[in-house]
């Protein structure tokens, strides 16, 4: 579903080149940058370790027992250890042995992983199929039991704890990296290379390689993480090289040799911080990595959405025969430190029983926001700045959630686009249907509630048996109709219907759209069909309400709409849709796209696009002018001929 | 039908993985350096008989396996003797017979002590990872729920955090914090507890058992909120949220009836991935209480070089990972309609 404003396609995306450029895309991130800083102090700390190290490393010449386990001073900042030695200098100098394992052994993972996952995915066949079940069976084994057994087995130096740890740590990269080759593989540029002949090798490296090695950074980060606690926890359990203390080794030995029973808390203490400290700033660089790579918007359909405005006057329904009255109704999306998008503004209509209203516009008009704002269901940058939405009397906007959720569905329900993430995909439609019933009639018997939906269900002519499906077994056009169903449920007397038919074939379109009219002239009910089809308009509507960039362009009955349209864009769209009568007339489109909802240019917002405009409609916003009864046009154009 | 061979399938990856490991198990130490029956025999004090008398006795007279002597150093040796006479078939056969040697360090048959220390550690991890589930999924929801609150940024902070800790650390750290408050810090129960009532007893081990849940819980904890609040994110941008919303539910009523088990579903395939990862941490967790379960016996086998207790312990590791694996494959194949009618 495309609430927020629709924009010109972009460049394709290729991988961001330039290490500057990459910088401000990563900053973006505080995340990222807090954990980037950390990691080059510790990074800094592991270098200059001679110049900082308070003490000669291992300098333990006339050792006393009195030197042992000594608490924090001014000589010794951190105390000394078992062996009587400043636990400061060791703490800096293991930063050297845990930065080395990591950076290493992370490499040889990353290679390896690397390697497997771009030959996996890009050749395929059977060296994916090998492949992919070695690092299956491999990711299965848990590699720090095996790591434990293989160092054990063998030597305990530093460069064999780092292969070890290396080559078993490459299973994730080489998935996801296999899953990362696959997406791109597919890429146009990537066909068009291979459709002009260039080798496979040349393929991989200059095409394939840049857009995985965002994916490869990432996990390299992880890796390099993982690789450190496997050998802090390696050095732990006895199995460190003894020539090179670690943080881990560290702490192996204060524990094993009564740091804890003589409380000499800072043998323990300080070497764990140490693990922490790099760990952590490598959790928190991959973290950001993540979220600049695989920017996700962290907003849903919960979060409060603001509350409208208040208004300084009650505003009363001007007339009283009409189900739903929309008054100068106005939404922003208001983002921090950016100027709110207008995305809908000073819109009006109303709807009475039985009357079918077409809401027209391309996409990225505001059609779909307009219609979630009726029933309160903008997310949650989205706001109500102005206006009315009066149903029976009552206005909607100023309800608060449990009042507005007795209206939803029962008095007004909504046909959502695109059915298919509509419904509950673990939930059988049939559930989903008795759901909304039960919800609004809770005294409804519950041995009735199949029976009810089955009723709806043929309604829309969908075979009971179906009932008790779930979502993912319906065809598109069933989905479109069970949801049908599911908006007639509690007997409303609004149905909004967003885009119904949009994904679906010319056939089925037909159908769901006599099917709605039917249902309209069988139940008495109000409809309200966005659509961007001007076609579908003309066969069922009783009005049109034309948006363009969430403005009213045009609002008049569809005869009016058909045959006197004033408004330029009106009259544009209408060329854009076939005429049977004149079956040698050439089509045309509209050149350029809807405005930026959060960009719009100054004047009338369809000025840039309109063939007639002249020097005012770039300066002035046209206002809503009413030509006769219930003819509303905003163009300068008629106020110049009236 | 479809899903029933996908079940066999699956479980006959499983059994070919858990050949594998076996495989590996008995090659790795044969070939590395540190050969396990060696080691055992390389006492400067036995004379040559004695030697020889050890290695008919754990079956060293015998060749590795067709063609070769011994592995390291590489010895080539008749292609033609009977397999079963080989070390490798007899390994695999004592296997089958639930054998796995014995303990150099005890003389007791190794499955005998694993037997023991299997039941510990599953209570361990049992324990530690339904608290931690319980409280990770919950401080997920409310993070997922509340997005870009501070309630949310608090979770997420305290859980990289938890994520970032060396487990053996933080339990040390509270080794330290229990000791001084009177908490029971080694060990599965004071010794001279089993002439008391049953119920006493349990107290006692339940109260043993605190820090090491707790050290555990803290650990993984972090994670599984990490994976529900993205997982619920994820689901509750989904369109059929919306349609719920417009269906007139409630805030309540949608997490519980539209967004949770649907949020919970990848959750199961992580909760299994984790087991192996979570492996590492227990053998730090048990080795510092000495909690005496499957992962204190990798530790100490390691301090006392007791290859046939690392070998069995292993295996048995690898074996319980790849066989959680498969039931967590199970259970997300019943749960999951899409899975389940496919």
């Amino acid at each position: 579903m495309q609430i927020t404003t629709s924009q010109p396609p972009t460049v394709p995306s290729r991988p961001v080149s330039g290490l500057l450029s990459f910088w401000r895309f990563f900053s973006r991130s505080r995340t990222g940058l807090i954990g980037f800083w950390m990691l080059i102090i510790a990074i800094l700390v592991a270098v200059f370790a001679p110049l900082i190290a308070p003490y000669e490393q291992g300098a333990t010449t006339s050792v006393g027992i009195g030197d042992i386990y000594q608490p924090p001073s001014a000589a010794h900042w951190f105390g000394t250890d078992d062996a009587g030695q400043d636990v400061l200098t060791n703490f800096i100098y293991g930063a050297r042995v845990s930065l080395t394992v990591g950076f290493f052994a992370a490499f040889i993972s990353i290679v390896i992983g690397g390697v497997f996952g771009l030959v996996a995915g890009f050749f395929g066949g059977r060296w994916e199929n090998f492949l992919m079940r070695f690092t299956d069976i491999m990711l299965v084994i848990p590699d720090l039991p095996l790591t434990v057994v293989i160092v054990a087995l063998t030597k305990p130096s530093l460069w064999n704890i780092i292969f070890v740890i290396g080559i078993l740590g490459w299973t994730t990269t080489a998935r996801v990296v296999r899953s990362q080759t696959l997406a791109v593989k597919s890429r146009k540029f990537v066909l068009r290379a291979r459709a002009i002949g260039a080798s496979k090798l040349h393929i991989l490296i200059q095409h394939i390689l840049p857009l995985v090695l965002p994916i490869l950074v990432v996990q390299a980060v992880l890796a390099i993480s993982l690789a450190i606690l496997n050998e802090s926890t390696l050095s732990f359990i006895g199995l460190g090289d003894p020539s090179a203390p670690s943080w881990g080794q560290m702490l192996n030995f204060a524990f094993g040799r009564g740091a804890m029973s003589v409380g000499a808390w800072w043998a323990l203490v300080v070497p764990g911080f140490g693990i922490v400290w790099v760990v952590l700033s490598l959790t928190l660089l991959g973290q950001g990595l993540e979220q600049v790579l695989n920017p996700r918007l962290d907003t849903h359909y919960l979060m409060p959405s603001r509350p409208a405005v208040q208004k300084e006057a009650r505003a009363k329904p001007i007339q009283k025969d009409v189900l739903l009255d929309v008054q100068n109704l106005s939404i922003h999306y208001v983002g921090e430190g950016k100027a709110p998008a207008r995305a809908v503004e000073n819109v009006s209509f109303t709807l009475k029983e039985g009357e079918l209203i077409g809401l027209v516009g391309e996409s990225g008009c505001g059609k779909t926001t307009l219609m979630l704002a009726l029933l309160k269901l903008l997310p949650s940058a989205g706001q109500i700045v102005n206006g009315n939405v009066f149903y029976n009397g009552n206005d909607l906007t100023v309800m608060d959630e449990e009042e507005i959720n007795k209206v939803r569905w029962s008095n007004i329900s909504i046909v959502f686009q695109g059915a298919m993430n509509a419904l509950n995909p673990v939930r059988t439609v049939g559930d989903q249907i008795g759901e909304a019933i039960l919800k609004h009639e809770p005294s409804f018997p519950k041995n009735k509630i199949n029976e009810r939906v089955s009723e709806l269900l043929e309604l829309v002519g969908i075979a009971t048996d179906h009932l008790d499906h779930f979502p993912h077994q319906y065809s598109g056009g069933m989905r479109q109709r069970a949801m049908i169903a599911m908006a007639l449920a509690c007997n409303p007397q609004v149905i909004i219907a967003d885009e119904p038919t949009t994904a679906l074939d010319v056939m089925i379109q037909a159908q769901i759209l006599e099917l709605l009219d039917g249902l309209r002239k069988k139940l008495g009910l109000a409809v309200i069909f966005v659509t961007h089809d001007l076609g579908v308009v003309a066969e069922l509507c009783d009005k049109v309400l034309v948006m363009y960039g969430g403005v009213t362009a045009e609002y008049a009955d569809v005869d009016v709409i058909y045959n006197d349209s004033k408004h330029p864009y009106t009259q544009e769209l209408l060329k854009a849709f076939p005429d049977l009568t004149k079956p040698k007339k050439k089509l045309a489109s509209i050149p350029g796209y809807p405005p930026r909802l959060d960009n719009l240019p100054t004047g009338c917002r369809f000025a840039p696009r309109c063939p007639v405009a002249f020097d005012r409609c770039h300066t002035d916003e046209p206002a809503l002018h009413l030509l006769q009864k219930d003819h509303i046009v905003s163009c300068h154009l008629v106020e110049a001929s009236k | 039908m479809d899903r029933t061979r996908a079940i066999l399938r699956k479980a006959a990856w499983s059994v070919f993985t858990i050949f594998f490991v076996i495989i590996l198990n008995f090659f790795l130490f044969r070939v590395l350096p540190g050969d396990p029956a060696r080691a055992g025999i390389r006492d400067p004090r036995l004379n040559k008989d004695a030697i020889e008398a050890l290695r008919v006795r754990f079956g060293l007279d015998k060749p590795v396996i067709n063609c070769f002597e011994t592995l390291n150093p590489v010895e080539f040796g008749s292609c033609t003797v009977n397999p079963m006479e080989t070390q490798f078939f007899i390994y695999v056969r004592n296997l089958l017979q639930g054998e796995m040697g014995y303990s150099y360090h005890t003389n007791r048959p190794v499955v005998d002590i694993l037997g023991e220390r299997l039941w510990n550690t599953v209570l361990l991890i049992g324990a530690g990872q339904i608290l931690s589930i319980i409280f990770g999924v919950t401080l997920g929801i409310f993070a997922a729920w509340r997005a870009r609150t501070k309630v949310d940024y608090t979770a997420v902070g305290a859980s990289l955090v938890a994520w970032s800790l060396p487990t053996f650390w933080l339990a040390i750290l509270l080794l330290f914090w229990g000791s001084t408050i009177g908490l029971p810090v080694a060990g599965k129960a004071t010794p001279g507890m089993s002439s008391y009532p049953l119920l006493q007893q349990w107290g006692d081990i339940a109260r043993h058992m605190l820090l090491p849940t707790l050290t555990y819980t803290i650990v993984y904890m972090g994670e599984y909120t990490l994976i529900m609040r993205s997982s619920l994110l994820d689901v509750l941008s989904e369109d059929y949220i919306l349609t719920a919303k417009a269906k007139g539910l409630n805030t309540v009523q949608i997490l519980r009836d539209h967004a949770l088990k649907n949020a919970m579903l990848p959750l199961v395939t992580v909760i299994a991935i984790n087991l192996g990862f979570t492996v590492a941490g227990v053998i730090q967790i048990e080795s510092v209480f000495s909690w005496p379960g499957l992962g204190s016996a990798i530790y100490e086998a390691v301090v006392r070089r007791d290859f046939p207790m690392l070998q069995g312990a292993f295996l048995l590791i690898a074996v319980t990972v790849i066989l959680a694996n498969l039931l967590a494959d199970l259970t997300y194949n019943y749960l999951d309609p899409r899975v389940r009618v496919e």
